[in-house]
């Protein structure tokens, strides 16, 4: 009853509004899905918690705070990521927990929410705000890209940084947490949508992020929107941390 | 006739009611186990009543829930006072001075409780999103419950706290510091008679029954209750990794038998650790570097590990 490679439950209306945004699948208490040898299954509603079973010499990686549990058998390696002095500086981490199984391993954020599940086709990049990642697959580059412009920086909502997360010559698996709850809508060629800026989540790569000031009113002068513009997939989360700057 | 043995609180009452009298579970959910053995303690439900003596207990709200009581005349409850939500005049109102009071104020644990004595209506709540548990204890039952996850508990419930033995020690002499990452202390519940204790998890809860001799790897703070039959020992993970100097990991190794339960939101420990000089009581450690030459589980110096 439930797609075996996201977890999303397949006898439910597609719910989308009629503004176009799609809630996020609402995974099943312990759905279970599964991508190459590694299995995942996720439990809790309130500030879910994603377990894998990994099999011998299977991959995920993570960000160390994230770790809730293990068995012993599943060994723990660190990596490092590239330009880790930017990456610290701008207060991101700079360096990723690898799992390697045989073994079970469980993660979660510290925060009410939603558990997102990406499944990657190969080349397809995908942009995350940073501090939303969960964990993903080996086969699952991390990187991370530079928002254009210094407005875009400062105002831009997700701050200096994107994480990009591109599968490689393989299917891979990306997990995101979302504040509250997520949801999700694509934009065509060109089309346009403003978001409040703590509101931004994910969104494919090609899909471009820029700040755009509020037009209402004297008081909002110092504000602005992140204005996404497509052609891609975007997502949102509906309990973020206000960046109106006045 | 009690013939339902409720699969949380292990209690057995009559069959036929929808939630469990003892401890507010849903008797007719299916149970969520994962794989691994987790079970998730479902969330009690909203209104779902709890029956403790001559008193009853109603769980209101699902996403912060609020523990409502009806006291019975002459039947008491104690609490902390930042828990304490609302109550009806009728009800008396008294402190409770704890023991250790110098020892408590070290620990960041209040000095005082409070009392509350029926006839009357009282309320309690956390402050953050997650769930009520209630734990029904027979009498001479002890758990013991990891620090600020009281709620309230019955009189029949007679507390006390320890240090819990899971610790390292970074440094030697003057500098010697010591660390603890369960805090500095764990609450003792034990029961005299029957009696309810409820506690409040953050995010969801799960629970796990752990054979004889076996153990899993827990972050500290994720720890909610555990049976007083389980024991918890630090546990240091340190990441194999090209240059030898990842930070460490610090878990609790929790060995059963016994049941124990955590929460899926915890607090972080924050602070870089790159060794130690001394683990707690049957500390371990688990150095997953192959290379011996980068193999060094106890750090004489402060410095970070660089080969």
């Amino acid at each position: 009853m439930s797609c075996a490679t996201c977890g999303a439950p397949l006898d439910v209306a597609n719910a989308m509004s009629e503004s176009g945004w799609r809630a996020a699948p609402r995974l099943r208490e312990m759905a279970e899905f599964r991508v190459g040898n590694v299995t995942c299954q996720i439990a809790g509603q309130v500030v879910p918690v994603a377990e894998f079973t990994l099999a011998d010499g299977e991959v995920i990686f993570f960000e160390q705070h994230t770790l809730l549990w293990k068995e012993r058998t599943v060994a723990l390696a660190g990596k490092n990521l590239n330009q880790r002095g930017q990456r610290t500086i701008a207060g991101m981490p700079h360096a990723v927990i690898e799992a390697r199984g045989p073994g079970r391993i469980a993660v979660t954020r510290d925060a009410s929410g939603e558990v997102v599940v990406l499944p990657l086709h190969p080349e397809v990049e995908t942009d995350v705000r940073g501090h939303a990642f969960l964990a993903a697959t080996q086969n699952v580059g991390y990187d991370f890209v530079k928002i254009d412009k210094l407005a875009s920086m400062f105002h831009g909502g997700p701050g200096m940084y994107l994480d990009r997360f591109v599968a490689g010559q393989t299917q891979g698996l990306l997990l995101l947490h979302g504040y509250g709850n997520v949801f999700q809508r694509r934009l065509g060629v060109g089309e346009k949508i403003l978001v409040e800026p703590g509101g931004f989540l994910y969104k494919d790569a090609p899909v471009t992020i820029s700040p755009v000031p509020v037009q209402s009113g004297a008081g909002f002068r110092h504000a602005n929107w992140a204005e996404l513009t497509g052609p891609g997939r975007v997502g949102i989360q509906s309990m973020y941390v206000h960046r109106h700057i006045v | 006739m009690s013939d339902y043995v409720c699969p949380y609180c292990r209690l057995s009452s009559e069959a036929g009611s929808r939630t469990c009298p003892n401890c507010g579970a849903p008797a007719d959910a299916r149970e969520l186990r994962d794989d691994e053995g987790w079970v998730e303690q479902p969330p009690i439900r909203d209104m779902a009543r709890i029956q403790f003596g001559q008193s009853q207990c109603q769980i209101a709200g699902t996403y912060v829930p609020v523990a409502e009581m009806t006291l019975a005349p002459g039947e008491q409850v104690w609490f902390s006072h930042h828990a304490l939500l609302w109550a009806d005049p009728t009800t008396h109102l008294a402190a409770r001075q704890m023991p250790k009071g110098w020892d408590r104020r070290m620990s960041g644990m209040p000095l005082f409780m409070m009392e509350a004595s029926g006839p009357g209506h009282i309320a309690f709540s956390d402050n953050e999103a997650g769930e009520v548990i209630a734990v029904p204890l027979e009498a001479g039952q002890i758990i013991d419950v990891a620090v600020h996850r009281f709620l309230v508990a019955t009189s029949t419930v007679s507390y006390d706290w320890f240090t819990p033995q899971v610790w390292w020690i970074l440094g030697t002499g003057s500098e010697k510091e010591k660390f603890r990452p369960m805090g500095w202390a764990m609450d003792k519940f034990t029961a005299e008679q029957r009696g309810l204790l409820l506690l409040h998890a953050r995010g969801n809860a799960f629970i796990r029954d752990l054979r004889k001799g076996e153990q899993i790897y827990v972050a500290p703070r994720a720890v909610v209750y555990m049976d007083h039959s389980v024991d918890m020992s630090i546990h240091m993970e340190r990441p194999a990794s090209p240059r030898a100097h990842w930070m460490l990991i610090p878990m609790v190794r929790l060995d059963g038998p016994g049941r124990v339960a955590i929460q899926s939101q915890y607090e972080f420990e924050p602070e870089a650790h790159y060794g130690w000089n001394e683990l707690g009581p049957d500390g371990s450690w688990r150095n997953w570097n192959s290379d011996p030459s980068r193999w060094r589980p106890v750090v004489k110096e402060r410095e970070p590990l660089y080969p």
